[in-house]
């Protein structure tokens, strides 16, 4: 029995060294994600993998937070009058993080990689960009297949890699011939970059710390976080614990209501609600009887009771006013938005060939498994299209499912409720991946417009260097789509955070939101303040 | 000698096991629904480079020769890519696996260890209050599944007396200690890490307590039963008769036969752990195999599926190869039975 109190007292004691741990005095962030993470510039692009590579590396321009391109990288730039050439002119301070200085070769190396790899943001420069071409040490050119106004905005994905570090690793064989793999492997947890933080350590599944660049070339506010956390983890009653015990200053967006609810009772912490440019839509199958009918579409979206969506369902959304979230740039604000409205919807239904036939036809309506709240807003849609006699069938299907009978016209329902958002900040973005005939077999389309006059809309429009001009045309084609009225177009999505507002100041929370995905979460514009946290832990 | 042919042969009939294992978790794999490759890279990935992906997974192949590729390369310690990590899923298994052996061998020594002692306790006071205190509890620890202990367990000593670390193996600002065995807290016993193994040691208390305590619910229950049967018999009063010490009694000629039936059970629910452990580790964002499983198996990632379903099934067999001796050295009757055999 002695023996035994003994070596209970032991392990107590080694157990309690163990609670000499970090002190709650340091300037850390700490944010949820849902993993995975890819850190290599050409294989990440989801939110966390964007939000990551936004802070570990550099590129040409910069998003404001109205989208529009900054000089960064680059201090200015030039387009040919064909739009085919563009130009860049780089700094000459900009440092990797093992001290070599960042030159045109390595943007070259970067895009060279990206293109070849092809995964990740490679699907904005694959096809596109033909040959990039080294003027000299801090001047480099890209070629274009055609002119393509946005390309600007693409290049918030075209993250700089220090190219001697990544050849020096390269592990041979591999799949890209003299290339090997690329520097995949070492790029899997390591960096090759600019930026204002470097990996410390990236433990796959878990957690990614990375920690201030001393050495950035850009001024770091003081206040900004030393050392950030990237965790792997979206549990609730996980999130609610690391929250109370200061143990996490901002969580992830998948939080559910009543998660959210409970954080915002914790002392000190808020909820930051802003639209991150995804759209929720009803996307009608427009070659597919009944739904082939405009007057029928029409009827439909007429009769969709928004208001509740938007206040019952997901509440805290906006309803979405036409094919593009209204803080994506080139939106059209004065786009026609339907409202309920049960008398126009029947008269909109008298005009549509299928109006006498209403109980031989039914309306598929498959919403996405993965996602559960969809079923209201199916089940929703079914009420309300009963309300004027039309016959709705609920599907529920697994994501992998949708995406698979979306491929055909033959198998694609009727409607198909999905969320989607643009690849670059631009409504040309979503225009082309929504409604352009090329889109029809992916998931991104269900409407199968083949639409061969808005085609031409579209690659004008893109095809067109001035930002002006390209977004008056962006405005015509918005209310060409809606005209047409394939889509209901449902609500903007409203991302939803719990952050430590008492002792964190996250610009986004203040209104300060940049329309592209991972930028959000650049931490050298996030302060926190270890002394306010300390003053809330001894409250 | 006969040890060693038994557990030959048993090895020997364990292969067939395997293999039989192997194929079935491969066809499985293969014909669910989805493009494993289209979800890894994203739906804007390139044609061709999914293509690419394809053929460098042979997944382009007929699936007899996708199963030659695979054992081949499996026969060499090559488990092949994972989608989604990226990297060999060997070397997700080297990084994975420890965590959650660890997570279970703790766990496994909780529940033998108080599993044994409460059923013992309440097998020897039966019918008393110790007894049916030990009952209440078995009963609620089997039918309560360990997520919901987990769940409760981090409200209750995380949240609210914030006693114990919510999440992780290790604090920020300890020291990692090399992987050695990638066990932490073996590693820092190794390497003399106290602070890291006195940190590890607290990350283990609430996700190691939540996942034992069904098994231990379990094994107190078969113990009292056991024990509170064997009570009766006639060896055990001749044994009190000839004026044995009680103790003597208790440990030598009572607990001794009275844990085969406990014993065999604690090897499934140890190997069980493994498998069970997904929510444990989930709640308590522990980076362990279990999750890594049930997340390759969400994401159809082939390689990682077929190798998390061979590991947990070589795990299955090797503890029930150890179950056996430990049984056969526990009671003579079997060991004896066998010499008699031959």
């Amino acid at each position: 029995m002695r023996k035994v109190l003994v070596c209970v007292l032991l392990a107590l004691a080694v157990t309690s060294v163990g609670l000499l741990a970090l002190g709650d005095g340091e300037r850390v962030l700490r944010v949820t994600f849902a993993w995975p993470t890819y850190i290599d510039p050409a294989v990440g692009s989801d939110f966390s993998s964007s939000s990551s590579l936004v802070n570990l590396y550099d590129t040409l321009v910069y998003p404001d937070v109205d989208g529009s391109p900054l000089p960064h990288v680059a201090t200015h730039w030039e387009t040919s009058d064909d739009g085919l050439v563009w130009t860049f002119y780089l700094r000459d301070d900009v440092k990797f993080h093992d001290g070599t200085p960042l030159t045109a070769e390595d943007v070259k190396f970067s895009m060279d990689r990206i293109t070849t790899i092809g995964e990740g943001y490679g699907f904005l420069f694959v096809g596109r960009v033909t040959e990039t071409e080294v003027v000299d040490d801090h001047t480099v050119r890209f070629h274009l297949s055609e002119p393509f106004g946005p390309f600007l905005t693409t290049l918030y994905r075209l993250y700089i890699l220090n190219k001697d570090l990544v050849e020096a690793n390269i592990k041979r064989p591999g799949p890209y011939g003299d290339m090997g793999d690329y520097g995949k492997e070492f790029l899997l947890t390591h960096d090759a970059g600019s930026g204002p933080y470097m990996v410390k350590e990236f433990r796959v599944e878990e957690e990614l710390v990375m920690v201030k660049n001393p050495n950035y070339w850009l001024p770091l506010d003081p206040e900004t976080p030393d050392e950030v956390r990237f965790i792997g983890t979206t549990e609730p009653a996980t999130i609610r614990t690391m929250m109370a015990r200061r143990e996490l200053e901002i969580s992830d967006q998948w939080q559910p209501e009543e998660a959210l609810q409970a954080l915002d009772n914790i002392e000190g912490v808020d909820i930051a609600a802003f639209s991150p440019g995804t759209e929720f839509y009803l996307m009608i199958n427009t070659k597919k009887p009944p739904t082939d009918d405009i007057h029928f579409r029409r009827a439909m979206a007429w009769a969709m009771d928004y208001q509740t969506v938007v206040e019952h369902i997901f509440p805290g959304a906006n309803q979405a006013r036409g094919p593009v979230p209204q803080n994506l740039p080139g939106a059209d604000p004065t786009v026609f938005q339907f409202h309920r409205d049960l008398n126009r919807a029947r008269e909109e239904l008298q005009k549509s060939k299928y109006h006498d036939q209403l109980d031989q036809y039914e309306v598929e309506f498959h919403w996405i498994a993965e996602v559960p709240a969809e079923e209201k807003v199916a089940l929703l849609f079914m009420a309300n299209m009963a309300e004027i006699g039309i016959n709705v069938k609920v599907v529920k299907v697994p994501w992998m499912s949708v995406v698979e009978e979306m491929a055909q016209l033959e198998t694609s329902p009727h409607i198909v409720s999905v969320f989607d958002s643009s690849h670059y900040p631009e409504a040309g973005s979503l225009l082309e991946s929504r409604y352009h005939s090329s889109s029809a077999p992916t998931w991104e389309q269900n409407e199968w417009l083949l639409d061969p006059d808005l085609d031409a809309m579209i690659e004008d429009a893109l095809a067109t260097v001035d930002r002006e001009e390209r977004f008056q045309k962006y405005a015509e084609i918005q209310q060409y789509i809606v005209d047409l009225c394939p889509t209901i177009f449902l609500f903007e999505q409203v991302e939803k955070h719990a952050y430590q507002s008492a002792y964190v100041d996250w610009p986004t929370a203040r209104g300060e939101v940049n329309p592209v995905m991972g930028y959000n979460m650049a931490a050298r514009f996030i302060k926190v303040y270890p002394e306010k946290k300390q003053e809330l832990l001894g409250g | 000698m006969k040890i060693l042919r038994f557990v030959a042969k048993r090895l020997f009939m364990s292969i067939f096991v395997l293999v039989g294992l192997s194929i079935l978790i491969f066809l499985i794999s293969r014909v669910l629904p989805g493009d494993p490759v289209r979800m890894a890279l994203g739906p804007r990935a390139p044609e061709w480079a999914v293509q690419n992906m394809r053929e460098q997974m042979h997944l382009d192949k007929p699936l007899y020769v996708q199963y030659y590729y695979w054992l081949s390369g499996a026969l060499h310690g090559d488990l092949g890519q994972s989608l989604f990590t990226r990297r060999p899923v060997m070397d997700d298994i080297k990084e994975f696996l420890p965590a959650t052996m660890e997570l279970a061998l703790f766990a496994g020594l909780i529940m033998a260890i108080f599993g044994i002692l409460l059923g013992a306790i309440a097998g020897r006071y039966s019918n008393t209050w110790i007894d049916n205190s030990v009952r209440i509890f078995s009963y609620v620890g089997v039918v309560t599944p360990s997520f919901v202990f987990a769940i409760l367990f981090l409200l209750l000593f995380g949240y609210l007396l914030r006693w114990f670390p919510t999440a992780g193996r290790l604090s920020p600002g300890i020291m990692r200690p090399p992987a050695i065995t990638g066990m932490v807290t073996l590693d820092s016993l190794i390497t003399g890490n106290w602070a890291a193994l006195g940190d590890a040691l607290w990350h283990m208390v609430l996700p190691a307590v939540s996942l034992a305590l069904g098994g231990m619910a379990q094994e107190a229950r078969i113990t009292r039963s056991t024990i509170s049967d064997n009570l009766r018999k006639d060896y055990i009063g001749a044994a009190r008769g000839f004026g044995i010490p009680e103790r003597l009694v208790m440990l030598k000629y009572l607990l001794k036969p009275s844990l085969i039936p406990t014993v065999s059970i604690l090897g499934l629910d140890f190997a069980s752990l493994l498998a069970n452990a997904f929510l444990v580790e989930l709640i308590f964002n522990w980076p362990g195999f279990s999750r890594y499983g049930i997340n390759a198996m969400l994401r159809k990632d082939l390689n990682a599926v077929s190798a998390v379903v061979m590991v947990l099934g070589v795990v299955f067999v090797t503890v029930n190869i150890l179950v056996d001796l430990v049984v056969a050295w526990l009671d003579p009757r079997i060991r004896l039975g066998a010499e008699r055999g031959k």
